[in-house]
């Protein structure tokens, strides 16, 4: 249970997310890395009212894709690409794979609580869409997999989503067209969203199941798409926010797990990290699935959100797959999930397509989302992120603030 | 105090078991918890009197999977083949590789049922230490 003095709402100590920035997600293999950052950078600088030069402290989100460019973000290059140099307090890195947005907002928001800083930009950028496909599957297969233990054994991160899922329909009996109704549901919200990497293409439970088999019972179509993108987001006080924004949104709580780093370690494969890190969130939050509008989760295959929906709540224990086949989680349906499209169909950025699910719930609630899929009058959202092999569940218990 | 140095040390034996034809999993000599995968500490007690311990093999399959796309190219097999996490009677759990069946698919393995350690090939386990399993039935 948590035991943790969150801020009180509104004072000078309460973070505030007050700007968000985003360019679409998708192969764009002419669009540079530093380029794609600086114009998400810009997007949200603009988004949030402040002037480049308010921007006092940078909390970078690294790349996967190379190590040159991470060296760019390492050693401040980003600093004189904004126009920050010599202004600029601190630049950071924060890094947890898929959970990173997750845990940079947790040290962005502790910066402004412990008074180090007085107005973040976290931004992230990647260049998956565009890079050599086998040197990701090589590099995504010996990061992250325990090399002694594992990789003698051949896995590799669609193994690791295959593992998951064979485990998860075994223990809910969810039949192949319940799971393949997940990455559905994910096509037909990221068919609103501008910035998705599929939003022009449809998808049919029966091109799933016609898809080749990839790693059992996962199918082609129901693993990631890599993709180039990038997202920011800027955060202050409470205090600052209310200078010029009329609404704002602050986090209400959060809770973690880091449950495992080896998929052969973890000893519930059917549940994670995700009961144990709710109890937390909602604790400290003092409100949980009940009371959310809508939530943001991170779905790198379908067993990955089905399992993390059940540890939160938001759908009874084996009942998360087939709740997506009854169209709950779809546009128009009982409970908006994913307005993005998530990982599976707005592209897979990397450590960005937590950041993108990220955005896109401040999105919702500073009520900025396109028409066709914003969720009226969203209050109350639940951000999940996951990193490495599923090793982590972060949640964000994120609320909306009307001055 | 000795301590586990590199991790030659700490998988080199695991290896060398398995080129014998055995499965043993790292014990705690102060607590007496077994470990997979090998650590530097006792998960446990924390304690770094470690040692060996050599288990039966027979175990229940949680999970697996049949990769058939997409092999890590440093692994240098080429696909199918398939990846299981086994849960040892004594309590430990690992991932490892699973024989196929006399069909040569590996569509009789199912969740929680049984499998018991079954080597490879000399030759296979020193090019790649890993545990492999097979269903009961066929072996
Ligand atoms: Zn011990």
């Amino acid at each position: 249970m948590s035991n943790m003095p969150y801020p009180e709402p509104g004072s000078a100590s309460d973070a505030a997310f007050i700007g968000i920035g985003e360019i679409p997600s998708g192969k764009y293999p002419t669009r540079g890395f530093m380029a794609q950052l600086v114009e998400a950078a810009a997007r949200a600088i603009a988004d949030s009212g402040l002037k480049h030069t308010d921007i006092d402290q940078l909390v970078l989100i690294p790349n996967l894709h190379g190590i040159p460019d991470q060296a760019d973000l390492i050693f401040s290059r980003v600093v004189e690409e904004l126009g920050l140099h010599g202004r600029a307090k601190s630049s950071m890195m924060i890094h947890s794979g898929g959970s990173t947005s997750d845990n940079a907002t947790r040290a962005a928001a502790g910066l402004i609580a412990s008074g180090q800083a007085r107005n973040v930009l976290v931004v992230q950028s990647e260049k998956w869409g565009s890079a050599d496909l086998s040197a990701m599957v090589d590099m995504l297969s010996v990061n992250g997999i325990p090399r002694e233990w594992e990789g003698t054994s051949g896995l590799q991160f669609n193994a690791i989503g295959g593992l998951i899922t064979q485990r998860y329909m075994h223990q809910s009996g969810s039949t192949p067209e319940e799971m393949a109704s997940v990455c559905v549901a994910l096509r037909e919200w990221a068919r609103l969203n501008p910035n998705a990497m599929w939003k022009d293409r449809g998808l049919t439970i029966e091109q799933v199941l016609g898809s080749k088999l990839v790693a059992d019972p996962l199918r082609a179509y129901e693993c990631p798409y890599l993709a180039d993108g990038a997202a920011a987001f800027v955060m202050t006080s409470a205090t600052e926010a209310r200078k010029k924004h009329d609404n704002w949104v602050r986090i209400a709580g959060s809770g973690g797990c880091v449950s495992h780093y080896s998929s052969g370690q973890d000893a519930e494969l059917g549940e994670l990290g995700w009961p144990k890190a709710a109890v937390e969130a909602y604790d400290a939050a003092g409100w949980g699935a009940e009371e959310a509008d809508l939530a943001e989760v991170y779905d790198s295959y379908a067993a990955v959100l089905t399992i993390a929906l059940e540890g939160l709540g938001l759908s009874k224990k084996g009942e998360a797959a087939r709740d997506f086949h009854a169209k709950r989680f779809s546009p128009g349906g009982g409970f908006p999930l994913n307005t993005n499209g998530g990982l599976l169909s707005a592209g897979h950025t990397g450590v960005g397509g937590g950041m993108a699910l990220l955005v896109e719930a401040i999105r919702q609630l500073l009520h900025r989302a396109e028409p066709e899929r914003q969720v009226p009058s969203a209050q109350r959202c639940i951000v999940g992120g996951s990193g490495g092999s599923y090793m982590d569940a972060q949640i964000m218990m994120l609320e909306r603030v009307e001055k | 105090m000795s301590y586990i140095e590199n991790s030659e040390q700490l998988t080199g034996p695991f290896g060398e078991a398995l080129a014998r034809g055995e499965l043993i999993v790292q014990k705690c000599n102060s607590c007496s918890e077994l470990i997979m995968y090998p650590k530097y500490r006792c998960p446990s007690c924390f304690g770094n009197d470690l040692d060996w311990h050599a288990v039966s093999g027979r175990g229940q399959l949680l999970t697996y999977t049949v990769l058939r796309f997409g092999a890590p190219s440093s692994f240098d097999v080429e696909p199918p083949y398939a990846i299981g996490i086994v849960r040892l009677e004594e309590g430990p759990q690992l991932t490892g590789r699973l024989h196929p069946g006399p069909d040569g698919t590996w569509d009789h393995y199912r969740c929680d049922e049984p499998v018991a350690f079954e080597p490879a090939e000399a030759a296979e386990v020193a090019q790649r230490p890993a545990a492999w399993f097979a269903a009961p039935q066929e072996s």
